[in-house]
């Protein structure tokens, strides 16, 4: 009974679970030993905390309501200008300790431009009222052509090997660096928006800008502080994907984008704003990553296939989750409206 | 079955998953005649205009629709049999013309599939002389004033040739004025022999356009019958369940120094030359026709519109309110004129919708939030205000617009304030939690509050302030105190 209930007040939850059980049970039935060896999930654990982060980040602007389409490119520039800062001043021969240091000044310049580059969105789009996706999108040309401009399109290689393990590295032996960051920033994520009044406020606010406007709330400043946040987690999540790449280019994880808001979409944090939980999201970015790692397995399912299935999933999730909020998944305990007739 | 009803319903029952929207309703609507569908917000009035224009289908009952037994209704059928509903939303296309909105209908159940520009003037016109009015065929749909779009969509109905036009509380959003003008309309339909159903809750109204009237309460229809049998009084027991009297607010601890001063307030277009002074424990009205610069002047007190001169002074020192932030601070709460835009984060909690504007408080240093101080909060005012809920943790969408308000009430009324600005306190609001509202204002006001209400409901201005000031065109053109308040005066300086 009680199960019932929970699972009747929070319908995401419930679905995803059954949907990555369903997920797990489809590749053990068709790859059996080859889905559950321990190098695959080593590698997965390695793999999803890149998107991971950035999906974290762009979850604080889909909650106020909003879009940003510019993390990943705007993570880029500040990582091409993080690497470019590293091969400028790492000289061989230094010893470890001034290598990290100059490495935790890259990170510092990389976070601060992705400090900027959030500034700068929410001012086009609370102040200037341009409408957030074409606003992100234009940002997104901006940093993109920033970018190739700096590079001439190559990738950028000879990072300090101190900074690519980063990526590579397990504590212990089994607790992968870029698990480590994911989860800090996971529990920093899930402690602004449950316990702090920044949380509650952007859950009024993505439900009703207006009425939050009308409740003496800061909105202009709310939605300055969810930009950089979702500016600063991505940016953290491309300097990971930097690391396991061991270069920075301007268009890695260009498809990162649409992984994210599909995995958002799929949590039930739609861009309506006001909605969703972050452990819907950390479901949802676990299934995604079962789904990669699982179709790869298939040999005739080569990379060309990768757009096609993201998008095609992305639609599928879209007309489901229009689905689940005409029912309203949100509503507590409303009486179900059925149109039937009684007998 | 007699031959004198053009809609007979009797024994309608509806229920959702077990819980009953109607039961057992039974009512009649005459040809000619204007018949008042009276009921406080969720007692099954939608419920039951939906069954009759086919939306919903009832679970037992019998309708008859000129003599003969409807057994199935659908939305085609109703509007085949001559039924037309004009809902609160209007359904217009706002993007569109008025000539566009009038035509598409019929062209679209014509199944015509070019435009002929000249065969929509026709039947565009045609729909407008149907009840001689004038509208710019050219003018754009979203720019008309509410009740001239009202006056669209009754021409629209009357294209499908109306028996029975049923309007969905069509009065909610217009000025006296309006009001007047679309019961003069009413009263034209009324004459050449269509039907109407009216929807309101609003006592006056209900009296003075209708021939009969049916009173519904949790469902059930309490009173039907002739509208000239029935007083006043008896009405609003029927409705209520309960015996409501109008308390008139008696003043009791006015201050001597004014806690609110406003000086020559300008702002383009908008105001001219207001001045006036609020004191602590008067209730002061403010009323006027929409455009007259009643609202103007409350936002540009709550620091959401700039005035281009004048000055502010509260508690005696001159002051800016550039932000809603600001007016916190110095302890002026608004509720605003348009509770479900403005007032509410409908898919949000009750409890968190009551806390919001007082999160500060509520919370410990640093911006850690105390969910138990939220949880207390709400419960406080659930209970202060009677708020019609079992678990504040329900959304506020779950609630009537009544008992909304009062949500958008105690979100600002949990805060400390000075002076408290109401703006249309109960449009839309039940006759009910209409009285906890008024009640409640009373007692804040003896306690101390400076209250400024905004209204263009003249009873209500006249049974709640013990000042009033009457606004045109931006300049305050009367005051009244006391036993001078009536509406009479008011109606006088307002047209």
């Amino acid at each position: 009974m009680k199960l019932k209930e929970f699972a009747r007040n929070n319908r995401y939850t419930t679905m995803l679970i059954g949907l990555l059980v369903l997920v797990l049970a489809f590749f053990s039935a068709t790859k059996g030993k080859l889905f559950w060896q321990g190098s695959l999930w080593q590698g997965m654990m390695f793999q999803f905390p890149e998107y991971g982060c950035m999906t974290l980040g762009l979850m604080f602007a889909f909650i106020s309501g909003h879009m940003d389409m510019s993390f990943v490119m705007l993570g880029n520039f500040s990582s091409i200008i993080a690497v470019k800062y590293m091969i400028a001043n790492v000289e061989e021969g230094m010893a470890n300790s001034q290598i990290g240091g100059i490495i935790l000044t890259a990170i510092g310049i990389a976070l601060a431009i992705a400090v900027v580059g959030g500034i700068i969105n929410s001012l086009l789009v609370s102040r200037l009222n341009i409408p957030p996706v074409m606003a992100t999108i234009a940002m997104q040309l901006v940093w993109q052509g920033f970018s190739t401009a700096l590079t001439k399109g190559y990738a950028l290689p000879g990072l300090p090997s101190l900074y690519t393990e980063i990526g590579h590295k397990a504590l212990f032996g089994f607790l992968p660096v870029p698990l480590l960051i994911f989860i800090v920033l996971f529990l920093v994520a899930a402690f602004l928006l449950k316990y702090t009044v920044f949380g509650e406020k952007l859950y009024m606010l993505g439900t009703n800008k207006k009425a939050a406007q009308f409740s003496a709330i800061n909105v202009h400043g709310m939605l300055m502080t969810s930009y950089i946040l979702s500016a600063v987690f991505s940016c953290v999540g491309t300097l990971i994907m930097v690391s396991t790449m061991g270069s920075a280019k301007a268009d890695y994880g260009i498809s990162y984008t649409m992984r994210c808001i599909l995995i958002l979409v799929l949590a039930g944090v739609l861009p309506d704003g006001g909605m969703g939980k972050i452990r819907d999201v950390l479901l949802a970015i676990l299934t995604i990553q079962c789904i990669a790692t699982g179709v790869n397995l298939f040999p005739s399912m080569n990379t060309y296939y990768g757009s096609l299935i993201w998008g095609g999933l992305l639609i599928i999730v879209l007309i489901a989750s229009t689905k689940m909020t005409d029912n309203g998944p949100k509503k507590l305990k409303a009486p179900k409206k059925t149109t039937q007739k009684v007998a | 079955m007699s031959e004198e009803y053009l809609l007979q319903m009797s024994g309608i029952h509806k229920s959702f998953s077990g819980v009953h929207a109607l039961d057992d309703v039974n009512f009649a609507v005459r040809p000619g005649k204007v018949m008042c569908l009276a009921g406080e917000n969720g007692c099954g009035k939608s419920t039951l205009v939906k069954i009759i224009s086919g939306v919903y289908t009832r679970d037992a009952g019998t309708v008859t629709f000129e003599g003969k037994e409807i057994t199935k209704i659908t939305p085609a059928e109703a509007t085949r049999l001559g039924i037309q509903v004009i809902y609160q939303d209007l359904s217009i296309f706002p993007n569109l013309t008025v000539r566009e909105n009038l035509a598409i209908n019929s062209e679209i159940t014509a199944g015509v599939k070019l435009v002929n520009r000249k065969r929509w003037d026709a039947t565009a016109k045609e729909a407008l002389s149907k009840i001689g009015c004038q509208i710019d065929l050219d003018a754009k749909m979203g720019e008309l004033s509410i009740a001239d779009k009202q006056l669209v969509a009754i021409c629209r109905a009357l294209l499908f040739n109306a028996k029975l036009i049923i309007m969905d509380e069509p009065t909610t959003a217009l000025t006296k004025k309006e009001v007047d003008a679309l019961f003069t309309t009413v009263r034209q339909l009324r004459d050449s022999g269509i039907a109407i159903m009216f929807i309101s809750h609003k006592t006056e109204e209900i009296f003075e356009i209708s021939d009969d009237v049916c009173i519904m309460r949790n469902g059930k229809n309490v009173y039907s019958g002739k509208t000239a049998d029935l007083t006043k009084k008896d009405f609003i027991y029927y409705l209520t369940g309960r015996e409501l009297e109008d308390d008139h607010f008696i003043p009791t601890n006015i201050s001597e120094e004014p806690v609110l001063q406003v000086k020559n307030m300008e702002m383009k277009g908008k105001l001219h030359d207001v001045s006036f002074e609020l004191r602590k424990g008067e209730i002061l009205g403010i009323t006027g026709l929409l455009g007259s610069g009643r609202t103007e002047l409350a936002l540009a007190l709550f620091g959401l519109a700039k005035p281009s001169g004048g000055e502010i002074i509260l508690n005696g020192k001159s002051v800016k309110i550039p932000s809603p932030i600001a007016a916190q601070k110095l302890r002026i709460g608004y509720v605003p004129e348009d509770r479900l835009t403005e007032g509410l984060c409908l898919q949000q909690p009750i409890a968190d919708n009551i806390a919001l504007a007082s999160l500060k408080r509520l919370s410990s240093g640093l911006g850690l939030l105390k969910k138990s101080s939220i949880a207390k909060e709400a419960a406080i005012w659930v209970d202060k205000f009677s708020i019609a809920t079992d678990d504040p943790r329900k959304f506020a969408s779950t609630l009537s617009g009544g008992n909304q308000q009062k949500i958008v009430l105690s979100k600002w009324l949990s805060n400390d304030l000075d002076v408290l600005i109401l703006n249309g306190p109960t449009v839309g609001v039940d006759v009910g939690a209409k009285q906890d509202i008024h009640a409640l204002v009373h007692e804040l006001a003896n306690e101390g509050l400076a209250v400024m209400i905004i209204s263009d409901d003249l009873a209500e201005v006249v049974v709640n302030c013990s000042r009033v000031i009457v606004m045109k065109e931006g300049s305050i053109v009367g005051e009244m105190t006391g036993d001078a308040i009536t509406e009479d005066n008011i109606l006088e300086i307002i047209r």
